[in-house]
C-alpha cells in the first residue's frame, strides 16, 4: 500500500517536472547551477558567510518592512502613534520592528565586514573591479536605508539624529545644500521631510538595492568567488 | 540546535568523500547546506535579541526640546566624530566644510577608486605590505573617530 502510494507521488513528481522541463528546458538550465563548484577553502572558511548574512537580513527586512508598511503611517501626527500601536497593540507587532531593527544594524555590519574581507583577501583586483564599485555603492545604499528609517517613528532620536545627518550632508561643498533640500523638502524638518523620507526607504532604495544586488550577484556568478588559498 | 550540529557532521563527511582531484565543491548540497546552517543561526540570534532587547521608541518628536546627549547612528559616527576632531581651516576653507568632505566625499571616492590605486596583482598578504598597512591604518582610524564620536556627544 506505502509502495504503491510512493510510485504515484514520484510520478506526480515526474509528471510536473517533466511539464516544466518540456517548456523552460530544465534539464539544460538547472545542472549547471546547482553543480556549480565554489573552492574547498569557501565551504569551511566562516568568512565566506559574511555576504550572505547580509543577504538574508536583507530578505528579513523585506518581508518585516512589508508588515510594518500595513500599520505605519506616514505624517508627523499620526507616525509616532502608529509606531507606538504596532509596539503594543498589534499582534507580534513589537516582535517584528524589533527583528526589522536588529536585521538592519546586523545588514549593515555585515556589509561592513564583508567588504573588510574582500579588501584584506585582494578579491577586488583584476577581473572583480567593477563588482567591488558596486559593492561600495550596495554600502552607500545600506546605509541610507538606515539613515532613512532611523526618522519614520518620529520620536525624539528620530528628529534629532536626522537633524545632525541632513546638517552634515548639507555642509558638503556645492551639492550639499541640493541634496539637503531634496531631503529635507524645506527649511526645517517636518511633513514633507516625513513623506521624503517614507518613499526613499519603501520606493527608491528598494529600487536602487535590487538593481545593485543583481549586478552583484550577476558578476560573481560569471567570475566566480575569489578562491584565495 | 542538535539538529544543526548533525548537518554540520554530514557535510564534513560528504566533503571527506569527495575524490582529492576535485578543487571545488558542488554548489548543491554542499555550499548551500552551510548557508542553510548559518542562516538558521542568523536567524535565531536575531529573534533573540529582538525578543531580549525590544527596538526602542522614545518620547514623541518635539523640535523645541533637545535631547542630550545625541547621536547619530552608530554607522555614521566616524563621520560625527571626525567632525567633532577637525577643528582647523586650511587657507580659506572652513573647517566645518573639510570635517564633512574628507570622511564623506574623498573617503568613499578612495573606497570606490582601491581596484584602481593598488594594481598589485597579488593576493598573498606578505606580497601586499602597503595595501595591507593602509587597511589597518583606515580601520583604526574609523575605531578610533568612532570613538571619538561617541566621547564628544552633544
Amino acid at each position: 500500500m506505502r509502495e504503491q502510494r510512493e510510485v504515484i507521488i514520484m510520478t506526480l513528481y515526474e509528471k510536473i517536472y517533466k511539464w516544466l522541463d518540456d517548456r523552460f528546458k530544465l534539464g539544460e538550465l538547472l545542472p549547471p547551477i546547482v553543480k556549480h563548484p565554489a573552492p574547498v577553502n569557501v565551504v569551511s572558511n566562516p568568512l565566506y558567510c559574511l555576504g550572505g548574512t547580509a543577504f538574508l537580513c536583507f530578505l528579513i527586512l523585506v518581508v518585516t518592512g512589508m508588515f510594518l508598511a500595513f500599520y505605519y503611517k506616514p505624517t508627523p501626527d499620526e507616525a509616532y502613534k502608529s509606531v507606538q500601536n504596532i509596539m503594543t497593540a498589534v499582534p507580534l507587532g513589537s516582535l517584528i520592528r524589533s527583528i526589522h531593527h536588529w536585521a538592519a544594524n546586523t545588514m549593515i555590519a555585515a556589509v561592513m565586514l564583508h567588504m573588510i574581507r574582500i579588501y584584506f583577501m585582494g578579491a577586488y583586483k583584476k577581473p572583480r573591479e567593477l563588482n567591488w564599485v558596486v559593492g561600495i555603492f550596495l554600502l552607500l545604499t545600506v546605509t541610507t536605508f538606515g539613515f532613512s528609517g532611523y526618522l519614520l517613528p518620529w520620536d525624539q532620536l528620530a528628529l534629532w539624529a536626522t537633524k545632525i545627518g541632513t546638517g552634515i550632508a548639507g555642509s558638503i561643498p556645492i551639492i550639499g545644500g541640493y541634496i539637503s533640500l531634496i531631503l529635507v523638502g524645506g527649511n526645517d524638518i517636518g511633513a514633507e521631510t516625513m513623506t521624503r523620507f517614507f518613499a526613499i526607504h519603501v520606493l527608491i532604495l528598494p529600487a536602487a538595492i535590487i538593481t545593485l544586488l543583481g549586478l552583484h550577484f550577476l558578476m560573481v556568478r560569471i567570475q566566480g568567488i575569489s578562491g584565495r588559498l | 540546535m542538535a539538529l544543526i550540529e548533525i548537518e554540520r557532521e554530514e557535510a564534513v563527511e560528504e566533503k571527506e568523500r569527495e575524490p582529492v582531484r576535485v578543487t571545488g565543491l558542488p554548489f548543491f548540497p554542499h555550499f548551500l547546506l552551510r548557508e542553510v546552517v548559518v542562516m538558521c543561526l542568523i536567524a535565531g540570534s536575531l529573534i533573540l535579541l529582538a525578543s531580549l532587547y525590544p527596538a526602542g521608541l522614545l518620547q514623541p518628536a518635539d523640535p523645541f526640546t533637545t535631547p542630550t546627549p545625541i547621536y547619530p547612528e552608530w554607522y555614521f559616527l566616524y563621520v560625527f566624530g571626525f567632525l567633532k576632531f577637525w577643528t582647523y581651516d586650511i587657507g580659506p576653507i572652513p573647517a566645518k566644510v573639510i570635517g564633512v568632505t574628507v570622511p564623506m566625499v574623498l573617503w568613499y571616492g578612495l573606497l570606490i577608486l582601491v581596484p584602481f590605486i593598488d594594481r598589485n596583482p597579488s593576493t598573498e598578504l606578505r606580497k601586499r605590505k602597503i595595501a595591507v598597512a593602509l587597511g589597518v591604518i583606515a580601520l583604526i582610524a574609523v575605531l578610533v573617530l568612532t570613538y571619538y564620536g561617541i566621547v564628544h556627544g552633544e
